[in-house]
């Protein structure tokens, strides 16, 4: 990733997508000749080249995906339907959200992060109470949340983890997505705030919580579902979670990551992991690229600082048990029929060394 | 000469390639016509020219004393093949098919002759993708070529096909052909002085200008190659059958071509607009019937969407996947288990979501082709009227078969392969079936009135002979299929027809359906019976299949990873489970080769005895298993692990369902320690075990039952151990019950004080 630094400020852990990718912004923009939607900060073009790269513009590929699913999601947000991706945990949902919003807005920080107790207040609006007394209920004393300024300043709201929040917090964006406007009753007069061109909503929705099962069909019908899937390429994983684990690695003042064959038998793992079968059942841990990142990433930890060298493939093992099993007993059992039943079958020098490993598993 | 030389490069099954080959017999008016198709066929190219209903497909077979070889070159009102040969006849050309026969081993491994040879070579494409952002081939080709400007199209073509071919190093296969495809060309150029179109897949293009080139400069011997003869020991021949668009959808991976036949159907015949508009409402009207909702609003928006997909990806007229993934958009509300089938390549997988299924059904068309009357029948009406009269099989009455005798067999598996075909007027009474105790007789009955022709020659499309259209109703009932106990059958029809060596694909079909059974009683039976097929079906001529093995390595590899991952609390013995353990252990043990080592099974079954959270049943029966394996296994031991008295009977019965060889040999062992636990029961106790326990030892047959007595009575020293094992007139069971009854009564008596004759 290639993060523009800003000078004379200081050094942000993970600034957003539009001040990380600002140079990139600033091009497409400046050549985007394409008409663009009311409200846009690009086209629909430029927008959808911001996300999947252009490699002779010096455009990052910046989501590993289906190109249609970008072209679908930005269609979508033009439309007036929210759009909502959901898919495994894992699979850069919220990557993607932030991508998207910033290259529709230019901006991706109007963000709700949904949650058991999220309120209204978080989603709308809230009151300065020391003012509300003093004034009463004006608009100075309005404090606005994430989707009265995204509607009044036309842009896009990323909704996080929709369908963890209660459903009647949820449906609380049925007005300003079917009828772009929010009702501020206790303000006198001027209580309607009428959306802005430009303003949709982005919903991130997690298969593994709650589901969007039990969203109300009402808020359903406003959005446009879009799955997010694992990466379907065994070699785009592999060179993604190559490049994620080397990067990682030397942020954390490891020289040496682990070797591709490694890498090769570590994404294979948690490729079949993922896929599981019809029975035997997925896991219930999440086998997703993230996290085969960070196993990775612990794999190459160990072995440099513990014994001062590059990692083999029997390091994945232990390291696995705490990603692919977490504190889940039917994981580590499934874990481990893997190790004692597949993994002989395959070969080759580093499954080798896996299998003989499969003995460092806890339990 | 080279410059009379228009090669046109197409894809298979392009509705653009074809409306552009049209307009360059208009405008060029060639001399010769040369098309990618069998040479073979050449003298029959006349049957071509009937009037057909399309699509039909010029099928190809080689068949030896081991296997058939199929091909197919499926042809479509808009294959540029087709309309090639069409278009070339009107205008006076000679037309001539180049590429060498289906049988030569070229196609070694090909179904479908009319398949995209890039595919193969995938570096480039995957490049294209990339830099126009889209998701496979397919998108690329509709983005470049099906829905782009047509102006200029066909310099397109060659750039793309160009930069395709690239350095890609060719296969010899690809080779092969191209050599015998430019010795045609080159031959035909010096037996013409007008110009010659060649039309082939876009992939050879570039290799066939270059070759002819080369032959030209080289003035090389200008005579047609002549046809290669099949090997020693091959028939080959072929016959137009009818196809249909659900096979030209279904073929897979590298055999595949362009998909979704309805779709470029309709795009062919009326355009972009029209194709889309019509294909909406046929996704619409099968969505609806299968009570799926749609409504008009979500319509309007799936028109829209699919208005701004097109716009966004440059598209003046909307494409097939701007149509797809704009009604995707709208009409699903949920989340997908499965990727939308146009993103990624291949059939579609289990878990689709229903609307999707639907949406490519519509796109896939059910439309079948028909030939004309005077097609020369297919072989098969004379290869089964031959059979049947060299057999003896056109009588009528009931036939008995002794399957023992070499000339009856054959009859039997002739009238099996029509029996497959549903020939009416053959019908089987009795005879060997699945997993039944082996039976050499068979009963049949025919009937040689009943109308046999019309069903012969629709079964014209299945194969040459009777044997091979039998075959391929397997395999299509395979394809269909994923019960693992009809596979099993039909597994067992294969080795009545005679049909042992089926071709790859039924064997992949019966090992994913057993990769996708969970079920232990599914499978065990599945095993058991394929085991058996494998190992002693001399009868049949089916042992040591390589199918067979296939099916005996995928069920015990499935078995084992299964039984390690089944927990479930203590209840009755499942006896579906115990037969599937049982079976491993047979399979271990008589095809060591097919299965894991026998020390990896008896440490896996280690494992599972150990396994507190899988049920009694299951974890005795892994001890046998590991026991019948030569594990080291403490079994008197064990069972004292297991003395719960609700779980003795059910943990013994799974030992004995594996082990009972084992069991029997041991002098001293489990059947005494089941003796001390039983006598230190209590009397409650024992009669909760007593069902169970009971079952238990039924698995052992009357005579092993009196040696275990025996043995008994000798540990306790004295008794009859006849009367142990006397049949009781009254079944024990009702006797415990009884008993149970009886202390019930004593104990309130005893509570009331009503106990007479207790007291002194």
């Amino acid at each position: 990733m290639t993060a523009t630094a800003l000078p004379a400020e200081p050094k942000l852990q993970r600034p957003p997508a539009e001040r990380r990718y600002a140079s990139e912004l600033e091009k497409l923009a400046a050549e985007d000749e394409s008409p663009r939607p009311p409200g846009w900060a690009l086209s629909l073009q430029a927008a959808r080249t911001f996300i999947v790269g252009d490699e002779s513009r010096g455009i990052s590929r910046k989501f590993v995906g289906d190109p249609s699913l970008i072209d679908r999601a930005l269609v979508t947000l033009a439309t007036n339907r929210g759009l909502m991706l959901v898919g495994e945990p894992g699979t850069a949902k919220s990557l993607l959200s932030e991508l998207i919003a910033a290259a529709v807005s230019g901006d991706s920080t109007l963000t709700i992060q949904g949650g058991a107790s999220t309120t209204e207040d978080q989603i709308a609006y809230s009151w300065n109470y020391s003012l509300l007394v003093s004034e009463g209920p004006t608009e100075r004393a309005l404090v606005p949340a994430p989707l009265l300024r995204g509607m009044s300043e036309g842009r896009v709201v990323r909704f996080e983890e929709i369908t963890r929040c209660p459903l009647e917090v949820q449906d609380s964006l049925l007005s300003p997505l079917s009828d772009r406007v929010l009702a501020i009753p206790e303000l006198d007069g001027d209580s309607m705030v009428f959306a802005r061109e430009g303003f949709n909503i982005i919903a991130t929705a997690n298969t593994r919580d709650r589901g969007v099962n039990e969203m109300s069909a009402a808020l359903k019908r406003r959005f446009n579902f879009e799955t997010v899937f694992p990466i379907a390429d065994f070699k785009t994983e592999l060179d993604l979670v190559e490049t994620e684990a080397a990067a990682a690695l030397s942020r954390s003042g490891v020289p040496a990551p682990p070797s591709r064959d490694v890498l090769e038998v570590l994404v294979r793992v948690f490729r079949d992991l993922r896929t599981g079968d019809a029975n035997s059942g997925r896991p219930q841990a999440v086998m997703s690229t993230a996290e085969a990142v960070s196993v990775a990433h612990a794999v190459g930890i160990k072995a440099w600082y513990l014994r001062g060298g590059t990692a083999v493939a029997g390091d994945i093992v232990d390291c696995m048990a705490g990603a692919a099993a977490k504190d889940n007993a039917e994981d580590l059992a499934r874990l481990r029929r893997y190790l004692e039943q597949k993994a002989p079958k395959r070969k080759g020098p580093h499954w080798e060394s896996l299998y003989q490993a499969r003995n460092l598993l806890p339990g | 000469m080279i410059e009379r030389l228009h090669v046109q490069g197409v894809r298979h099954h392009s509705p653009a390639c074809a409306r552009l080959v049209a307009e360059r017999i208009e405008e060029l008016r060639p001399a010769a016509v040369l098309i990618e198709g069998p040479a073979d066929f050449n003298d029959r190219l006349g049957e071509l020219a009937l009037e057909h209903e399309l699509p039909v497909a010029i099928y190809s077979y080689a068949s030896t004393d081991l296997a058939v070889r199929r091909t197919w070159a499926p042809m479509c009102d808009y294959s540029p093949e087709w309309v090639a040969l069409a278009e070339g006849r009107r205008a006076g050309a000679e037309v001539r098919f180049i590429d060498l026969p289906a049988w030569h081993q070229a196609f070694d491994g090909v179904e479908n002759r009319y398949s995209d040879a890039e595919r193969r070579y995938t570096e480039a494409t995957d490049r294209l993708c990339r830099a126009f952002a889209v998701d496979n081939v397919d998108a690329l080709w509709d983005h470049l070529v099906e829905v782009a400007d047509p102006e200029g199209l066909a310099d397109r073509l060659d750039r793309y096909f160009d930069l395709v071919r690239g350095e890609a190093e060719t296969a010899d296969v690809d080779t092969a052909r191209e050599a015998f495809m430019a010795q045609w060309i080159h031959a035909t150029l010096a037996a013409t002085d007008g110009p010659v179109l060649v039309v082939c897949g876009g992939f050879h293009a570039p290799a066939l200008r270059r070759l002819v080139a080369l032959a030209a400069t080289e003035n090389e011997d200008a005579a047609p190659p002549p046809l290669p003869e099949p090997p020693e020991g091959t028939e080959t021949g072929g016959y137009l059958v009818p196809y249909s668009f659900k096979r030209l959808d279904a073929f897979a991976g590298y055999q595949s071509g362009m998909p979704s036949p309805e779709y470029y159907q309709r795009l062919w015949e009326a355009g972009p607009e029209e194709a889309a508009a019509t294909l909406v409402q046929r996704i619409t009207t099968r969505l609806r019937l299968r009570g799926l909702h749609v409504s008009t609003s979500d319509l309007i928006g799936a028109r829209s969407l699919t208005e701004g997909l097109a716009r966004l990806r440059g598209h003046e007229r909307p494409g097939r996947t701007d149509l797809l993934d704009g009604l995707a958009s709208a009409l699903i509300s949920d989340d997908l288990e499965q990727p939308l089938p146009w993103t990624r390549r291949g059939l579609l997988t289990a878990g689709t979501h229903p609307v999707v299924v639907e949406m490519t059904a519509a796109l896939t068309g059910e439309r079948v082709g028909r030939l004309h009357p005077d097609t020369p029948r297919p072989p098969l009406v004379d290869d089964a009227e031959a059979e049947m009269a060299r057999l003896r099989l056109d009588g009528d009455g009931p036939l008995r078969l002794d399957l023992a005798k070499p000339k009856d067999l054959e009859r039997s598996r002739v009238l099996h392969c029509m029996r497959l075909l549903r020939l009416p007027g053959v019908k089987r009474d009795e005879g060997p079936t699945a997993g039944a105790d082996v039976q050499a007789h068979e009963h049949w009955t025919l009937d040689s009135r009943a109308d046999r022709l019309p069903v012969l020659i629709e079964s014209g499309a299945l194969g040459a002979t009777l044997g091979d259209a039998a075959q391929t109703v397997l395999e299509q009932r395979a394809d269909a299929e994923t019960a693992l106990d009809a596979l099993a059958a039909m597994l067992f029809d294969a080795a009545l027809c005679g049909r042992a060596h089926l071709t790859d694909r039924l064997g992949a079909a019966v090992e994913s359906a057993v990769d996708d059974s969970g079920n232990l009683g599914e499978v065990g039976p599945a095993l058991a019976t394929v085991l058996a097929l494998w190992r002693h079906d001399h009868l049949f001529g089916t042992a040591g299949s390589d199918l067979y093995a296939a099916v005996v390595t995928a069920c015990a590899n499935r078995l084992l990873w299964l039984a390690e991952g089944l927990h479930a609390g203590p209840g009755p013995a499942d006896h579906g489970r115990l037969r599937a353990m049982r079976a491993l252990r047979d399979a271990v043990r008589h095809a060591p080769g097919l299965t894991p080592p026998a020390a990896s099974v008896a440490a896996a079954a280690q494992r599972i005895a150990i396994d507190g959270q899988a049920p009694p049943d299951l974890r005795g029966a892994a001890l046998g298993l590991a026991w019948a394996l030569g594990a080291p296994a403490n079994a008197a031991e064990a069972a004292a692990g297991a003395a719960d008295p609700d779980r003795l009977g059910d943990w013994l019965a799974g030992l004995f369902a594996v082990a009972r060889e084992e069991v029997l040999a041991e002098e001293q062992g489990v059947v005494s320690a089941v003796d001390e636990l039983v006598a230190d029961l209590s009397e409650d106790e024992f009669l909760i075990a007593l069902p169970a326990l009971r079952q238990a030892f039924a698995m052992f047959p009357p005579r092993e039952r009196g040696l275990i007595a025996e043995r008994l009575v000798a540990v306790r020293g004295g008794g009859d151990a006849r009367s142990l094992t006397r049949k009781l007139a009254v079944d024990p069971v009702v006797m415990a019950a009884a008993m149970a009854l009886e202390a019930r009564v004593e104990a309130a008596l005893a509570r009331e004080d009503l106990v007479f004759g207790g007291e002194s």
